[in-house]
């Protein structure tokens, strides 16, 4: 076991810093710009919101005893997808900007829907369940009144409301690296620290509260922390599909459930993970960029199918 | 200051139904009080009451004379320690895990926290499948580990629910049997069951009877001890049967025979 955790901690080394050199191949004169200035910076936002995510998932599914549950479980993405629908209606008009207007509007739409979710989450007679239901009830509330204002928008704004929900890593430099990083890192090391208690919800959130968990603290921390820590990643790069979905199961299959492990790892194997399918999504069509949410679904999941299917027999 | 746990008139509504009627009850440090009654007589609700996990309508839950429903989760955690009917982990943790996290409210290095839990795992004889995933244990060997878990909490009080609910004859006397430790080590009990005669395998010879609570309809019928002469009626009529009560290899054990009389 200690091998290989290892192993899969080298794997992931290796393959982020392998990440920046796949590609078309460039000239000398444009070399160093290209790979300083646009493939590393990009290498080192996949790594981000890689980890992020991966982690808010595994938080998640440990949090609700429920492997399904996702940020998207409790609204994060759906009121990302707003928001940038919004600013995408409206700004087209009032900004020419564009960009961070339209992040900046994610990130109130995701954080605006989790946190009435998270005030649910925190109500006394409340249970898991109902927070994942209340998740999904906001989640299509804010997804209903999305496709409202696709039905009103333009050509030209839906075909940017469809390009910003296929999920995609920009071209930002250092500045958008920079700009996430207390983000990330607010999310990962707060999370990491509930590792101990979400070791104790294993066997449910009552027998935990007995064990001397403040379970609805817990609960309320996490879910605010992971959806501060999604909005910020979903506001730059659009929903990216099945990252935080994937990348906990990988790992609990690989190299087990315990939560010491599984959240840690989940933070490593999700970073490289993302790098890697950025990566690809660079070779896959060369000269024309790939979204990265589709690659990560395409490689993700027969992933994933392989380790159910081998956990089967 | 009172000692152990004290409810005092406790009365729990839910949806227009009465499910505990004016409760009142004391389990002191080394007290074995068994809960019996029919289904739906309130056991499980009591034992919930009991761990602040519902808040009664009327009438007060103290613990070491301290309402529980005042207690921060961590100080609670100090107190009572709870065996639920079933105790499933989600995922396959180890054993081992499973007991440490019954350490959660000791402020000690995870370290520390292991080596408790391997002793507690020792003293049910359970170290050998420390590491084995919980869910691949046999249901007797999973309330061993549980039974491992109640021991590294170090709490003066234990709830049982329904402990030996799914084991089979061999595994309900080895659980009781190990029932009946915790009791001699000076804990307070308290445990829900409707089969009485399982509190006959937490006795040790020439130790104290259990105390017998019989609920119905949430109310207390009767307090008495297991080896008190009338204990039969009562739970005969508890339970709606005739009770006979009899004796085996010098234990007392009841059974249940229909009302109108006729067999032996």
């Amino acid at each position: 076991m200690k091998l290989r955790l290892w192993a899969v901690l080298a794997l992931c080394g290796v393959a982020c810093a392998v990440a920046p050199f796949i590609g078309p191949g460039f000239s000398a004169d444009t070399a160093d710009f290209i790979f300083w200035q646009l493939r590393v910076p990009r290498t080192l936002m996949a790594m981000l919101v890689g980890g992020t995510l991966s982690l808010v998932g595994a938080v998640y599914q440990s949090l609700f005893a429920n492997p399904l549950a996702a940020p998207s479980t409790v609204g994060t993405t759906a009121g990302a997808t707003l928001g940038a629908l919004v600013a995408i209606v409206l700004g087209a008009r009032l900004a020419p900007g564009g960009l961070p207007l339209i992040t900046a509007a994610a990130f109130v739409g995701a954080l605006g829907v989790s946190f009435v979710v998270a005030a649910i989450a925190a109500g006394r007679r409340v249970r898991m369940n109902d927070v994942v239901l209340a998740g999904i009830a906001c989640s299509m509330a804010a997804g209903a009144l999305a496709t409202g204002l696709q039905f009103s928008a333009d050509s030209a704004e839906l075909m940017a409301a469809t390009r910003w929900s296929l999920g995609h890593l920009p071209q930002v430099g250092y500045s958008g690296v920079l700009l996430l990083t207390p983000f990330a890192v607010v999310t990962l090391v707060g999370l990491l620290t509930l590792t101990r208690a979400l070791e104790v919800f294993i066997a449910g959130e009552e027998h935990a509260e007995s064990q001397g968990v403040p379970v609805r603290r817990v609960r309320t921390v996490a879910i605010g922390l992971g959806a501060l820590g999604v909005a910020a990643c979903v506001a730059w790069c659009g929903p990216i599909a099945f990252v935080e979905l994937i990348v906990p199961h990988v790992v609990r299959r690989t190299l087990g459930v315990s939560r010491r492990v599984l959240l840690p790892g989940s933070v490593v194997v999700g970073a490289a993970f993302l790098a890697l399918c950025d990566a690809s999504a660079r070779v896959v069509l060369p000269g024309r960029e790939l979204p990265v949410g589709v690659v990560t679904a395409a490689l993700g999941t027969p992933l994933l199918v392989y380790l159910v299917a081998r956990g089967r027999s | 200051m009172t000692a152990g746990l004290t409810l005092d008139t406790v009365t729990v509504r839910a949806r227009g139904r009465t499910l505990l009627d004016g409760v009142s009850l004391r389990v002191a440090p080394g007290d074995f009080v068994a809960i019996v009654g029919p289904n739906g007589a309130g056991k499980t609700t009591l034992l919930r009451v009991a761990l602040g996990l519902l808040r009664p309508d009327a009438g007060q839950v103290r613990v070491e004379g301290r309402d529980v429903s005042g207690l921060k989760p961590g100080e609670r955690a100090a107190l009572l320690a709870w065996l639920p009917q079933r105790l499933e982990a989600a995922e396959p943790i180890t054993a081992l895990e499973q007991v440490v996290a019954a350490r959660y409210r000791f402020p000690e290095s995870r370290r520390a926290s292991e080596t408790a839990a391997l002793r507690a795992l020792a003293e049910v004889g359970a170290q050998d499948f420390a590491s084995r995933p919980v869910t691949e244990l046999s249901g007797g060997e999973r309330q061993r580990v549980a039974v491992a878990g109640l021991l590294a909490q170090e709490t003066p009080l234990v709830l049982l629910d329904e402990p030996a609910n799914f084991l089979d004859p061999a595994q309900q006397l080895e659980l009781y049997t190990r029932v009946g430790h915790l009791w001699r080590a000076g804990r307070g009990l308290l445990c829900v069951t409707h089969d009485v005669n399982v509190l006959t395998h937490a006795r040790a010879p020439g130790t104290r009877a259990p105390r017998v609570v019989g609920l119905t309809g949430g109310r207390v019928m009767f307090d008495l001890d297991y080896d008190a002469p009338d204990l039969g009626e009562h739970l005969g009529a508890l339970f709606g049967v005739r009770m006979h009560s009899t004796s085996v290899d010098g234990h007392r054990v009841f059974v249940g025979l229909p009302r109108g009389g006729g067999a032996p």
